[in-house]
């Protein structure tokens, strides 16, 4: 009796002298709880004051459609103040009411009861293995990416879905773009840039849970390899280069028969007794002059009057036609030369080289004498009265441009031709004389003959 | 007066020619038919609980936000469906075989069909989910019918899974306070749909799974 009295009192000194803060335990608070694949879950708390006394904790719950209270089946696979609830122990869809109990020599602090089902606290872990590789293309490089599930879940069986995200960063800027990738495994990022480091961290959900954490960051750095690893092509360029350059030397040195080939010189007019020195030099009158005098070019002008004598009458001649134009096949044309005044003598010169070849007299060149398609030739003659009329139909429209001179062929033979004809070339004609006879009356006149000693078409004013 | 009666007629005619044929429905496979697979099947119906899943977590959660914005109610509550035995996690759902499982999901549609056609406003707070919530169980349960024909066809599943089995009705109606449901009530009555749809999805996912021979489950 006196012992146990004595061994009390000392029990209670020492208490009292140890320490006057020894309690009992703080109240516990259960954080929170995880399942990562849906198949088992742990959960945390936070203990209280410890009350200056070694203390333990036990997690005790209950569960719907499950009688009785059970505690943690294992306090130790998730470390400290945890519980870890294993396949045996975990079920989907009831709900857990889970308590800690904190104890110590002094007393017991219980928590406040925590409600849940593992349905609502799935977080998978990060996706493991993340690779990525550079895929080297012509225009821009791209970066592929590859990753495995987390190893504890099982996608297999259809028990869970996963659903992936990426992000990536340039440089290790805060700038994180992201990707949703959904159940794929690999990702090609396009929007890669060579020089660049480029950090990519992936990360998976299960069905309606919440994200998991990011994965361990990979990056990689894609190198120069525009500056580096292309000599062909820079071979190829410098060749090129250099092809270029000689040939721009080469035509630098050529450049006056290059100029030459590509524009050639438009031949002036060569109209003897003028010249360009004249022309820069003299006044009006001059040139004028030179232009009457020295050619001998007396005015050709147009008049209306019968004063001339003889006089042009272009009339059908059908038969004329058929004899001439046998191989021809160009048709009757209906327009129709009616010359009322006399013409004078012109020198005219074509546009051909042979032009100044050729002795070109002054003659009178006065008289149409035949229409061979779309040439007109002129022969000249005195005595107009037998010859020089013909007939002939134009089925062109008037006026065309007879104003040029094809041919300068004898003494009396001028072929003109149509101001558009593209062919410059002297061709030999032979001549031809035909007598037209005078079959209708005169028909409106469709040339003049102007000072400048082109031949221009005019419409011809009614005459009837 | 005849005039009317003709051009009434017309109109008549002219609103039956003119109506949208629709296609036959083929579940038999007959020739000219687009017939779906199983596989599409189980897809759709899948995507169809799925959506039911979101939009159930989406009116809970809202329910929570606004009228118990402490997250850890205590008070035990009891689902209308808490009769069917379903399995609770993997091994079990896998172990149960397809009839059962197939049983189970059509048993817990049809539950919830009862439910939402004895309480008018399936949700007080947000009519158009509700009637979306309508819409998807429908959808539904026409699409596990089609499943289960398809599959009993395929020989698949035996014949003795049927929609209208009599343990199947359950009395539903008694559950839940009728009429003006409380907000106790209500809030079990969301818990529990959110519960159980996400029961049917994930049962639906390992029936599809034990069925097709398919490498990516």
């Amino acid at each position: 009796m006196r012992r146990d009295l004595r061994g009390a009192l000392l029990l209670l000194l020492t208490a009292a002298v140890q320490s006057s803060s020894m309690s009992a335990p703080g109240k516990p608070v259960l954080l929170s709880c995880r399942s990562p694949e849906k198949e088992t879950f742990t959960c945390w708390w936070e203990p209280g004051s410890d009350g200056g006394l070694p203390t333990t904790h036990h997690l005790y719950y209950e569960r719907e459609r499950l009688e009785g209270t059970y505690e943690c089946p294992d306090y130790l696979s998730a470390g400290r103040n945890s519980c870890f609830f294993d396949k045996n122990h975990t079920s989907i869809w009831v709900d857990y009411y889970l308590t800690v109990m904190a104890s110590n020599a002094l007393g017991n602090a219980t928590s406040d009861p925590f409600k849940m089902d593992v349905m609502e606290i799935v977080k998978p872990d990060a996706p493991e293995n993340v690779t990525l590789q550079v895929e080297e293309r012509e225009a821009s490089p791209c970066l592929n990416v590859r990753w495995m599930p987390p190893s504890n879940t099982d996608t297999k069986s259809g028990w869970v879905t996963i659903k992936y995200e990426l992000r990536v960063n340039k440089d290790n800027s805060n700038n994180w773009k992201e990707y949703t990738s959904g159940t794929q495994t690999h990702f090609s990022l396009y929007s890669v840039s060579p020089g660049g480091v480029y950090t990519v961290q992936v990360r998976c959900l299960l069905d309606h849970g919440s994200w998991s954490e990011w994965s361990n960051t990979t990056f990689v750095k894609i190198s120069n390899y525009l500056q580096n690893e292309r000599p062909l092509s820079m071979l190829i360029s410098i060749l090129s280069a250099i092809l270029f350059i000689m040939a721009g030397l080469i035509l630098i040195a050529k450049r006056k028969s290059v100029k030459q080939w590509v524009l050639p010189p438009v031949p002036g007019p060569k109209i003897r007794g003028i010249t360009s020195q004249l022309l820069q030099s003299g006044g009006s009158d001059d040139v004028g002059n030179a232009l009457i005098i020295k050619q001998s070019f007396p005015p050709i002008y147009f008049v209306w009057e019968d004063q001339m004598e003889d006089y042009l009458i272009v009339t059908e001649n059908e038969d004329w036609l058929s004899s001439i134009s046998q191989k021809r096949k160009k048709s009757l044309i209906p327009a129709c030369f009616h010359f009322d005044s006399e013409i004078h003598s012109k020198k005219l010169c074509g546009f051909s080289e042979t032009c100044g070849k050729r002795n070109v007299k002054h003659v009178d060149y006065s008289r149409v004498k035949e229409v061979k398609g779309d040439n007109v030739l002129f022969l000249e003659k005195e005595k107009v009265q037998s010859s020089g009329y013909m007939d002939f139909q134009r089925q062109e429209g008037i006026p065309e441009d007879y104003s040029r001179v094809k041919e300068v062929e004898s003494d009396n033979l001028v072929v003109l031709q149509k101001q558009n004809a593209a062919d410059m070339s002297c061709k030999d004609e032979g001549n031809h004389y035909t007598d037209c006879a005078l079959h209708k009356p005169r028909k409106p006149v469709c040339t003049e003959l102007s000072d400048s000693g082109y031949v221009d078409t005019i419409p011809a004013p009614p005459l009837m | 007066m005849e005039k009317v009666l003709f051009a009434v007629l017309t109109l008549v005619y002219l609103e039956i020619s003119t109506s949208v044929v629709s296609a036959p429905i083929c579940s038999y496979g007959q020739a000219g038919c687009h017939v779906p697979s199983l596989a599409d099947l189980f897809e759709r119906v899948i995507q169809q609980s799925s959506r039911m899943h979101s939009v159930s977590s989406d009116l809970h959660s809202e329910f929570e936000q606004y009228f118990f914005p402490s997250q850890n109610l205590i008070g035990k509550r009891k689902c209308h469906t808490y009769d069917i035995l379903t399995p609770e996690d993997k091994e079990n759902a896998q172990r149960l075989g397809r009839e059962q499982l197939t049983e189970v999901i059509v048993r817990l549609l049809q539950a919830w069909e009862h439910v939402q056609d004895q309480n008018q406003d399936f949700n007080l707070y947000s009519s158009n989910k509700a009637l979306e919530i309508s819409d998807i169980l429908h959808e539904l349960k026409d699409g596990v019918t089609i499943i289960t024909e398809k599959m009993k066809l395929l020989g698949v599943l035996s014949n003795t899974v049927g929609y209208n089995s009599p343990e199947s009705l359950v009395p539903s109606s008694t559950f839940y306070t009728q009429g003006d449901l409380d907000s106790m009530d209500h809030h079990d009555l969301l818990y529990c749909f959110r519960r159980d749809s996400n029961k049917a999805k994930n049962y639906l996912r390992i029936l599809k799974c034990t069925t097709l021979p398919e490498p990516d489950c």
